[in-house]
């Protein structure tokens, strides 16, 4: 039987960099990486993301008019180490769903460790917001994978 | 290929009932009256919501008996998973790219 209804979502990657500057590229310089116009709320229309790496720290993007859209909220913020926060992107910021961000030194460089988990709460949403996700992050997402396959 | 949101299975776990009903499955495969007792709503209702999770692919059931038993579709189950999987692999490619291509730097900017 499954531990959990739908079990947490584990990433691992090595980074050839300090855990310092691999923490203050995912938060500061999430715009050298994140792929906004397809992983957005607004899609084509966001210019940036926003990660305050503190704790209580929001997490938003913002359009090209100056609106800003909340995706979560930092939970746990020690860097070079950790980065836990909220996601609910597009959604009801009421049931979010967390992420657990790992940095830990290795020989080589960082280990970068995710979790995404807390889905049962998703459930929760799920019917109110299928909206959302339709013109939102699915959408996107799709229309990236199309993009680049 | 595109991994599609499980917009079903989202959908068929918006709902409180639902949710207490999948929590029920999760230690094996049960009667409608199983799952009716303590739930708080009508058997008729249980049947009801049980139908829309069988459409929507998050339970399958069989008769045993007289008697109808449901159980969860791990198979679905997991397309949730794979979907938030998939998400997490390209931010995180682009991020060990971003990572390693800028130089290094002791303070934030």
């Amino acid at each position: 039987m499954m531990e959990t209804t739908v079990a947490p979502v584990r990433k691992q990657i090595d980074i050839s960099c300090t855990p310092e500057h691999a923490f203050a590229t995912f938060t500061d310089g999430i715009n050298d990486w994140w792929p906004l116009a397809v992983h957005s709320i607004g899609g084509t229309d966001a210019t940036r993301a926003v990660i305050e790496a503190r704790s209580g720290g929001r997490i938003y993007e913002v359009s090209s008019a100056g609106d800003e859209s909340l995706w979560g909220t930092v939970l746990e913020c020690d860097p070079p180490n950790r980065l836990v926060f909220s996601w609910h992107p597009g959604t009801d910021p009421s049931t979010p769903t967390e992420v657990e961000i790992r940095f830990e030194a290795t020989d080589a460089g960082t280990r970068v460790e995710l979790e995404h988990r807390n889905w049962d709460r998703l459930g929760a949403r799920a019917a109110s917001t299928r909206e959302s996700y339709d013109s939102g992050w699915v959408g996107v997402l799709a229309a990236y994978e199309r993009a680049v396959a | 290929m595109v991994t599609k949101a499980p917009d079903k299975i989202l959908d068929a776990l918006g709902d409180g009932t639902r949710r207490a009903i999948v929590e029920r499955l999760r230690s094996g495969p049960r009667s409608v009256a199983q799952l009716h007792a303590g739930l708080g709503v009508s058997r008729p209702a249980v049947s009801k919501h049980l139908r829309l999770m069988k459409e929507a692919g998050l339970v399958t059931d069989r008769p045993i008996g007289t008697q109808r038993f449901y159980q969860l579709n791990l198979e679905e189950l997991a397309k949730l998973q794979a979907w938030v999987d998939r998400f997490w692999d390209t931010a995180l490619d682009r991020f060990k790219k971003a990572a390693e291509a800028r130089p290094p730097r002791k303070e934030k900017s």
